[in-house]
């Protein structure tokens, strides 16, 4: 039971923070250097790789369906929820196959996972607007995806190392 | 904690980074390859999903043209400033990533605007084989 509100705790607080990564990225507007619309630095991924590795799949993926429709409610835009959710469950299922190859580190799950998400937000844009014409940012959003995620991997790895001796990774 | 994870780059993280990169270059070949630039261009707008405007771009008029959809208006207008293409010059969506975009100007590009819902595509004309293949006298 102590462990289970430990967790619970952790879980809303790894949400606040993905929340709040989500809202600062948008000072860092990628757009106007690479104009392609939906484009991000993906901030809150780190959140999410951090809590695939820290507390598993399950808590996770929670934080990450979360996070997403928080975030809808609190824009108060409800039609951004396919975006973020269609996007975010695809780098998740692809981190948590990609977690599982033990020789790969948080560097590789972390570019895995940006580019599923940038098709999954395209197939978002595709069913949104009806037709194919997002399909020309493809190849651009996955060659952005390389440094977007090598970034959040770096911040991940930087994550991982800077509370590698507290209480919270030797799990007490 | 349930794993720690390597937290140094190796050659696998290379693999990765090279299997993302070899997506994106089939991609961009299947996607931007097939857009042939020959012929006439067609300007095609879509809101909503459905098809509201489909003219060739020289009969595009000079004077910005307004589309909506929900809720967005975007004035989308002629470039002749180099080669003859369309952009979107005014918008009042949130992002503004439609007028970002600037002007396209070949076939198979697209300009989105994801708030409005609206899209505006170059089309060329394809090789369908529709045409005649030999005109003779």
């Amino acid at each position: 039971m102590k462990m289970k509100t430990k967790q619970l705790t952790l879980c809303a607080v790894l949400t606040a923070m993905a929340l709040a990564l989500s809202y600062v990225e948008n000072f860092f507007p990628l757009s106007l250097a690479i104009p392609v619309p939906g484009i991000k630095l993906g901030l809150a991924n780190i959140v999410t790789l951090f809590a695939l590795y820290a507390l598993g799949a399950g808590p996770a993926m929670m934080i990450l369906i979360a996070r997403c429709f928080l975030g809808a409610v609190f824009a108060g835009n409800m039609n951004a929820l396919i975006f973020s959710v269609l996007g975010g469950v695809t780098a998740m299922l692809v981190m948590i196959l990609l977690s599982q190859i033990r020789k790969l580190s948080v560097y590789g799950v972390s570019i895995g996972g940006a580019a599923a998400h940038n098709c999954g937000q395209v197939a978002a844009a595709v069913l949104t607007l009806g037709n194919t014409a997002p399909l020309y940012y493809l190849p651009i959003l996955l060659g952005v995806s390389l440094f977007t995620g090598a970034l959040t991997g770096l911040i991940t790895a930087c994550l991982f190392r800077a509370l590698a001796h507290t209480h919270l990774m030797r799990g007490e | 904690m349930k794993r720690m994870p390597a937290l140094k780059a190796n050659r696998w993280d290379g693999a990765v980074a090279v299997l993302v990169v070899v997506l994106a270059v089939v991609c961009g070949v299947l996607i931007w390859g097939r857009t042939a630039n020959a012929g006439e261009l067609t300007v095609v707008v879509t809101a909503d999903g459905q098809e509201v405007e489909r003219v060739a771009l020289d009969a595009f008029p000079d004077t910005p043209r307004a589309y909506s959809g929900n809720g967005y208006t975007l004035q989308v207008s002629t470039e002749t400033d180099g080669k003859r293409g369309i952009c979107v010059s005014v918008s009042d969506c949130p992002t503004q990533d439609c007028v970002h975009t600037g002007t396209i100007t070949r076939a198979g590009q697209s300009i989105v605007c994801l708030p409005a819902r609206i899209s505006i595509t170059l089309e060329g004309e394809t090789a369908s084989g529709d045409g005649p293949d030999l005109v003779i006298g």
